[in-house]
Parts: C-alpha cells; structure tokens; sequence
C-alpha cells in the first residue's frame, strides 16, 4: 500500500486547493448540523421526561393537551387515586394543569401565541431538573408568574419583573425564571392553576392532569382504571408516547433539514470531485512512476480514494468544530400542533453526529470515486511521457 | 466580443470540471431559491388578502380561547358588516393523515358572499345549503385526491371528540393565490354531533362544555375604510364579556401566521449565506486550478502583447459565466420545478400556493454571476500578474 | 537602411536574486545588431542567452545598462507600453510552439490580431497570408493536437509573423524538432529573413541551426565570448 503520508503531503503541497475545498465542504457540514442540532434540540424538550411512570391524563380522543380539557370534578377523584408516588416531603406527585395560548409580542414587535400553564405545587417535581435559576418561584393566588430562561430574553414584559400582558383580565407579573433540563416546559410560563382558571374564566376543567405511578404495577393499573373506568373513560397516555405523538412539529425540520443536507452534500460532493480531478491530472507522471515501480491498480486506487476521504474529513472536523459555539443557540418558532411558540436550543447530539459523518463519508467516496478510477486507467507508458 | 469564442472554448477545456462546477452552484442555488421562494410566497400570500375587506375575529386568548356561536348576531348587527360565518378550524385526520387539508365549519348560507373570490356552481352551492352533512372542497383538492361530487368525505376525530362523515355535494374553484384545497361544511352538524356526545359523556346539562364555540369569526365589510373602525368595535363589543376578542383585519391575521416562524427565518437565511460562502470556496477553487494548468498559456499571451487589463477580464468572464450558466440552470430550473410540482399540496393549507416569483429567480441569478465575479478575482489577479518570465521557463 | 543598428544594448548587466543570494546573470554585455540581421545566440545552459533573448524582446528588464531596440529604449517604458510594444514589434517562437490547445491553427494566429483594430475580414486576410507564407493552407481548421511538430512550429511562425513585427525572437525553435523538420523550420526563418527583411534573434543549442544564421554570438557565464560573421551570410543579406 501506497503510504498515507505521501496523501497528507501532498494535501499540504497544494495547500490553497486544500484549503479553499476543506472551506467548502466545512461550510456545508456546519449549515446542515445546525438544523439537525436543531431538529435534535426539539426531539430532545419532547424526549425528557421526568421519569418512566409519569402519566399524561387528557379527554379520550384527544391528541394533545391544548384540547385535551376535560371537568375538574373528575380530575381531582384523579388525585385521589391509590398507587401515585409522593415526593421527599410527602406529596403525591400528580398536578391538575389547565393551558392557555394568549398571543405575546416578541421584543423585536412580532406576535405569536404563547402557552401559559397554570400548574400546582406538584408540577415542579414531574419536570425533570426544574429549577428557578434567578428571582423566585410564584406564590399562589397573587397573579405571578415564572418564565422558562430561554423564553424571557425574547418576549416583552417577560423579564424578571416585567408584566406580561395578555388582555384586561389576564396580566401577571414575572417573578422569576426557570430551567426545565431542556424540556417541552421550556418553552413555556407557569404560573398558579387558580390564578389561570380565575382570569380565563374557565373555572371547573382542566386541560390534562399529570401523575408519577409509585411502581410499575401500580402504572399498569393506573392506566387501566383511567382508560377504561366508567368513571373516567379518559386517556390515559404514558408522557414519552405523547411527547412522542407531539413530535410532529419537527418534521417539518426534519424534513427541510433532510433535503437541505442532501442537496448540500451533492454540491460539495462535486466539489471534492473537482479538487481530486485536479489532483490525478497534476500527478500524472507520479502515478505513471508508481505503477512502473510496482504498486498495482488497487494500489493507486485506494491511495487516491484515501486522499478524498481525508480531504473530506478535515471539512467535515471543520464543520463539527464550527458547531461548539452554537451550544448556547436556542431559536424560538412554533409548533405546528397547537401554534404556540416553542424554545429549542442546539444540541449535539448522535443526530448532528450521524449526519455529519454521513455527509463526509458521501462527499469523500463518491467525490473520490470518480477521479481514482480515472488515475487507476491511466496508461503507464503514456503517464510516463506526460510532462 | 471578439474574444467571447476564446473564453468559451477556454470554459469547455475541462468538461468534467466546467460541468461539476455547474453541476454544484445549480444544486446549491436551487435549494437557496427554494428556501427564499418560501419566504416570498408566505408574505405573498398574507398581503394578497387585503382587496377582500374581510376582519376577523378571534378570543383575546388565541386559538386556546373561545368565540360562543351567541357573538355572530351582534357582530352582524354592526354598520358596515355584510356578512359574518363561523369559521371553526376542525384540524381532524383524513385517512390517518395528520393536517391532510384545512378543514372549516361554517354558515353555508353566508360563506360564499364572504369568500367572494371563489366561484362555485349555483346547484351545488344550493345542494350544499340544503344538505346537512354536506360539504364543498376545493378544485385543487378535489383533482389531486381524485374526489367528484358524491364521495364521502369521512374526518376522523383529533381536536374535537368526534368522528364526521361527510359528503362532497359542490367543488368551489378560484384565484390561483387563494387555498383551493380547504373542505367547508356545516358548522352546525359539528356542534349538534358535539352536543351529542356532551350529553353522552358528561349527561345532559353539560353540552357547552364542548359545543357552542365557533372558533374563528369571519366578517365581510362593505368597504375598506371601514374595516379599521370595524375592528375596534367588534372589540368593544365583547371587552367585558366572558370572552374578550381580538379583531384583526385578514392581512394582519395572515401576518401573525406568518410571524410564528419566528427565529426560522433567520437561521434559514443564515443557511443560505453559508451556501453562499461555500459556493465562493468551490467556484474560486475550480477556476484556480484552471488557472494553475493555464500559466505557461497566460505568459505566452503576455509576450505577445495582451495586457493585463485584458488578462483579467478573459478570467473573470470565464468564471462569470461558469457560475452564471450554474445560475441559470439552477434557478430556472427551481422555477419550472415548482412550475411543475405544486409543493403547496404538501403544506397542509398553509401555503396555498407555490412558486418561485421571477425576482427570486433573478435574485439567484445575480447571486450566481456576483459567485462568479468573486471568486474569479483571486485567480484572475494572479493570472494577470504572473510573471512571462517565468510561466515561459516552465515549458523547458 | 544597411548598417543601422537595430538593436543596441549598452553595458547591460542582469542580476537575479535568489532569496537572500544574488547571482549575476548577464555581466557589462555591449551588443549591436544592425536591422536585418539573423542572429543565433549560443553558449552552455545557464550562460545567460534565453535572458539575453528575454531583454531585447521586452519581456525583462536589465539590472542596469541600455537596451535599444529600433531606437526606442526599453527601460524607459512602463509595463502597459512595453507590452503595447511587444504587440506592434516582437513576434515570439518558442521551442514548445506554445500554441493555445483550444483554438484551431486559424484561431491560434488570429489571436495576436485581436489585440489590434482590424477588422474581422482584413485579420481574416492577414491570417490567410502568414498560413501562406508558412506553407499550411489547408490547415486552417485543425487543432494543435491534430498537427505535427513541425506544422505546430509553423502555426506558431505565422502566429509570430501575422502583425508583421519589426524583430522576431525564437527559443530553441528547433529543439523539439527530428533533423528534417529542422531543417524545414530554419530554412523557413532565412526566408522570413531575406524575403521580408525581419531581424532575428534565435537562441540555440545546435551548430547545424546556428550555422544558418548570419552571425553566431557564444555566451558563457553572462560574458560574451565569441562574435563570428558569417561573409557570405551577410552578404546575402545585404544583397537583397
């Protein structure tokens, strides 16, 4: 075999095509890892969940907790139900929550819908890492608020003491902010159910109640009472599924992301091809003196391929590298489920990783494909002679 | 002009360059102009709805809130309104298919004056008011799916707690910009099945827990002017009613829709920059080597006396028109794509429509010819002060 | 016009500097070559003759001294005159031929016209004479790669020939060449030299082509060392 070193030297020899081709296909694996560290931000708030017992409780039929209402009288015979686990101090982890989508307007004028959850004391232990990370949490009935972080630094008003103003009757005060380990609740503000209730004038139901089973049997049989008591007739949806259900907003991503990525691997495919084009001409001679040396077809063949690929993936490095400081992006756009804004940040992941390498090996081997076989055919006697 | 044949022929030395250089910028422009075309046809679309002098009225609280069928008659009452139909989003699956088509309840007595853009046989139109369970789907809808009058139209439950069976009794066409694509029906067989099954779950009593809310009000203004006091009145309306509204005029809501992209666009844009950018790398790249494999032939014509002036511009028109014939064919090629394929069948209603409007295609063709105008710079300035001396000596 | 001096270099020196080394390339050179002469320039590689050849053609300049050529000093021109010039003056053959691989033998010697006002038929014309002159009628449309080495030679003379310059400057222009066809190509510039009275400056390798030459000039180490006159040469020359 052809020793690598002689490839890596002669990348270095020709360093500007080197470089302009590692820029090329650097900037191509950096655009598409961002939307896939995007699209995996997403999955990831609708991934996390507190834990593999938890319960979401909404109106048969119903595909997601904005619509999900059912009446109050039956959620609390919900709360009462055995076999729910209890927290350090003693509390049963199950919340009655009611959601509401008033419209905010963005620190730069634009509006969007925006969820805001009325929660009980419990809510803060189904979230997994719920933390108030600056201010303080809202006290109940006092019309306050708290703001997920990420939502806080885009929306008017809602900054530590800010007012967030949705209408005559609906107004709170924001009191603190919070992080929900990258959850769905991250795109959310909390504040006290009574409070909600009270302003929206939608006293008496309740959009979804959530619940944590104390053990696995307890779950299955939780879930069979709630799905199929007369009493209930509700469904009864373990919070992975239903998350799992939601991550339809994603797709579209998921799929701009996906024909992005393909289309950019194809061009900077070409563009690999170009520079290993370039690359077999100029070494004619050298090929020629191999071949009359002794290295046999494969040889050569593997030698330029190798040369391809590790073009490609010094690009493809570049790119991944590119990303570290994208760790602290997050965007904020909405879901196509309920229109409410959602906060992703960037995340990388297995996702951006996978495609990522996916892209450089593409680009590496059918981008060196091409350009080895044309060094593989040439004629020794006629390479020999080529100036 | 005289030179032109030159520079052709110099563009067509290395097809397998020349045409993996094309090859790339269409690729890359064609996926920018479809991200850009996006954009446009969305602000298109919410700006295009203006000339209808239609407002519509929501709860304060967004899609969340509730709008009671009780608050049609005093909006109608108002001076200015022509005419008001509910317009109740049923957002229900087709066929197991999640957002299949905009589905809306409405007054099948009023609708038609209000959308007054959209044209649908008298017959139909009066099958339609008449019929119960009937309902009306757009021409674009109807031709892609196969559908003609008669075809159930079965709506699966996901919002609301119910399951519709529908019938296509009329096929409503219009405006290419408008969503030929939605299915209307009554939105008063969806509250009486929902008052049913109110009454079924939650005994009798209990039917306003899911009935009697029609989401959206759509209203129809005699005149332009009057739309903006129209708006606040309506409001006014309701301010202290359990259900305080928000009124906006059609462009305004439209815009809304258009807004909660939110921070999409700019990363999208940010996208295409870094496109860009690597089509610069790739181009520069490819008319460097050109130019690498060149030198011996730059010199010579230095000595016989081309200029230097000269030598760039021959460069730079080369490279002007690798990446310009790139341009071409990506961007028109996006545009007769889209021409061909209606992407907007893919977007569930929220684009009516799909094209690549000329002054994005343009845009990508200046795009592609400013491509090549940079990137041929370095390698044109280079060839330009090559030394003769040196580019002849490397022949012997 | 006998016995003007057509090209005059006056203690000319030539340097080339090597990072930090300098090397003197041509050294205190005087050297006049009245018009009409055919001039080969010989001497060791790295004498200095393809420099020597590079300073009367324009396309270098002399660390110091004059370098006259039709009376005009060169070192007084600044880059765009002096490539100007070379267009109205010099007409180059190189041992390569250096003929651009994508035009046809047409295109290629059309190509310096293009730098001038002429018309498209008058360069058409022009371009039909030089091919004549060479003796490739016929050829017009081939490419280079479609030629022999010497048709290739030809193309690039009339190339050289088609803006009927003053002086022409050939470099090895038979080194790539079997015997025959050099012989071919050299009779071929003591035609150019007799008939249309064309000074000109040939470095060589070869005393067979040198010896058709009117005056042999051997350089070594950037000194002239040698000048010989060949009579009858001279005499056929300024008997035309």
């Amino acid at each position: 075999m052809i020793p690598l070193k002689y490839n890596v030297r002669n990348l270095r020899v020709r360093w500007k095509t080197t470089l302009m081709t590692v820029l090329g296909t650097g900037l191509v694996v950096w655009s598409s890892c961002i939307l896939f560290g995007l699209v995996e931000g997403l999955e990831h708030s609708l991934k996390v969940s507190g834990d593999p017992l938890d319960l979401i409780i909404l109106r048969k039929g119903s595909s997601s907790e904005t619509t999900g209402g059912f009446i109050t009288a039956t959620a609390d015979e919900i709360l009462n139900l055995s076999g729910i686990a209890r927290d350090a101090s003693g509390q049963a982890l199950a919340a009655k929550e009611l959601l509401n989508i008033p419209i905010a307007t963005r620190t730069d004028g634009s509006t969007t819908n925006i969820i805001i959850r009325g929660v009980q004391p419990a809510s803060r232990g189904l979230r997994p890492d719920f933390k108030i990370v600056a201010g303080r949490d809202f006290e109940l009935g006092k019309g306050e608020c708290i703001v997920s972080r990420s939502l806080s630094r885009r929306f008017r008003g809602a900054e530590i003491g800010g007012l967030l103003y949705f209408g005559e009757k609906e107004q709170y005060r924001v009191v603190g902010l919070f992080t929900a380990g990258g959850s769905a609740a991250e795109s959310e503000v909390w504040c006290d159910l009574k409070d909600l209730e009270h302003n929206t004038g939608r006293d008496g139901s309740v959009s979804c109640v959530q619940l944590r089973a104390a053990s696995s049997p307890d779950y299955n049989r939780l879930q069979q009472t709630l799905n199929d008591d007369p009493r209930f007739k509700l469904a009864a949806i373990p919070e992975s599924v239903y998350f799992e259900s939601q991550s339809r907003s994603s797709l579209f991503l998921k799929a701009a992301g996906t024909m992005i990525a393909i289309l950019l691997t194809l061009g900077a495919m070409f563009s690999a091809a170009n520079t290993m084009f370039a690359a077999v001409s100029a070494r004619t001679r050298e090929i020629g003196t191999m071949r009359a040396i002794g290295f046999s077809q494969f040889d050569i063949l593997i030698s330029f391929m190798g040369e391809s690929l590790i073009l490609c993936l010094m690009g493809g490095a570049l790119g991944l590298l590119a990303t570290i400081p994208l760790n602290a992006l997050t965007y904020e756009t909405s879901n196509l489920s309920n229109f409410a804004s959602v906060s992703v940040s960037f995340r990388f992941g297995p996702l951006v990783a996978g495609v990522a390498i996916a892209m450089t090996l593409a680009m590496g081997l059918f981008g060196g494909m091409f350009p080895a076989l044309r060094a593989v055919r040439l004629d020794v006697i006629s390479a020999l002679r080529e100036l | 002009m005289k030179y032109l044949h030159y520079i052709l022929r110099n563009a067509r030395r290395n097809p397998v360059r020349t045409t993996l250089t094309i090859a790339s910028t269409a690729i890359c422009l064609f996926l920018m102009l479809l991200l850009l075309a996006f954009f446009a046809v969305n602000d298109q679309v919410t700006s295009s709805v203006g000339v209808y002098n239609r407002v519509c009225t929501l709860n304060a609280n967004g899609f969340a809130g509730r709008i009671p069928v009780t608050a049609l008659e005093p909006v109608r009452a108002l001076d200015g309104v022509v005419a008001v139909t509910p317009f109740s989003w049923l957002g229900a699956k087709y066929q197991e298919e999640v957002l299949p088509f905009a589905q809306f309840g409405v007054d099948a007595d009023t609708v038609f004056t209000i959308l007054d853009e959209f044209t649908i046989p008298s017959d139909q139109l009066a099958a339609f008011k008449e019929s119960r369970d009937g309902c009306v789907i757009g021409r674009k809808l109807a031709d892609e799916r196969r559908l003609k009058l008669g075809d159930p139209m079965p709506l699966k439950r996901d919002l609301y707690p119910v399951d519709l069976n529908l019938k296509i009794v009329g096929i409503y066409d219009g405006p290419t910009n408008r969503d030929l694509r939605m299915c209307l029906f009554h939105w008063k067989y969806l509250d009486e099945e929902l008052k049913r099954v109110a009454t079924a779950l939650l005994g009798k009593g209990s039917e306003d827990r899911l009935a009697g809310n029609v989401g959206m009000i759509y209203v129809k203004c005699n005149s332009s002017q009057a739309m903006a006091g129209l708006c606040a009145r309506v409001d006014e309306l309701f301010r202290n009613s359990e259900y305080p509204t928000r009124t906006q005029t059609e462009e305004a809501f439209g815009k809304m829709f258009a807004e909660m992209l939110g921070d999409l666009r700019g990363m999208i844009r940010a996208i295409g920059l870094a496109v860009v950018f690597s089509l610069l790398c790739v181009a520069g790249n490819a008319m460097a080597m050109a130019m690498r494999e060149r030198t011996t032939e730059v010199a010579v014509l230095k000595a016989i006396g081309f200029r230097r002036g000269l030598i760039l511009a021959l460069v730079l028109t080369e490279s002007v028109l690798v990446s310009g014939a790139g341009g071409v064919i990506g961007a028109l090629g996006c545009k007769a794509f889209c021409d061909v394929v209606d992407l907007s069948r893919y977007s569930a209603g929220f684009l009516p429509f799909f094209y690549v409007p000329w002054p994005i295609a343009l845009l990508g063709m200046a795009v592609a010819l400013g491509i090549g105008l940079v990137s041929g710079l370095y390698p044109a300035v280079r060839a330009a002060n090559s030394s003769v001396i040196d580019g002849l000596r490397k022949v012997i | 016009m006998q016995g003007i001096p057509s090209i005059q270099l006056r203690g000319v020196d030539k340097d080339y500097r090597r990072d930090e080394f300098t090397i003197p390339v041509l050294v205190g050179l005087d050297l006049t070559v009245p018009e009409g002469e055919f001039l080969a320039l010989m001497g060791p590689s790295g004498s200095g003759k393809t420099t020597l050849l590079n300073l009367i053609a324009g396309l270098d300049r002399a660390t110091s001294g004059e370098v006259l050529v039709h009376g005009q000093d060169l070192g007084l021109l600044s880059e765009s005159e002096i490539t100007r010039w070379r267009a109205d003056n010099v007409g180059f053959i190189f041992q390569t031929y250096n003929l651009i691989p994508v035009l046809t033998a047409f295109e290629n010697v059309e190509l310096p016209l293009l730098l001038t006002k002429l018309s498209k038929r008058t360069r058409r014309q022009n371009v039909a004479t030089a091919l004549k002159i060479v003796g490739l009628e016929g050829r017009e449309h081939h490419y280079p790669r479609q030629l022999s080495g010497g048709q290739e030679q030809r193309v690039a003379i009339a190339r050289a020939i088609v803006t009927d310059p003053y002086l022409l400057v050939a470099d090895e222009p038979t080194g790539d060449l079997d015997r025959g066809t050099a012989t071919e190509i050299l009779e071929l510039l003591e035609q150019l030299n007799r008939e249309f009275q064309k000074t000109i400056v040939m470095v060589t390798h070869d005393p067979l082509a040198a010896e058709r030459a009117s005056r042999i000039l051997h350089l070594d180490k950037g000194r002239l060392v040698d000048d010989i006159l060949q009579g009858a040469r001279v005499s056929a020359a300024s008997a035309s």
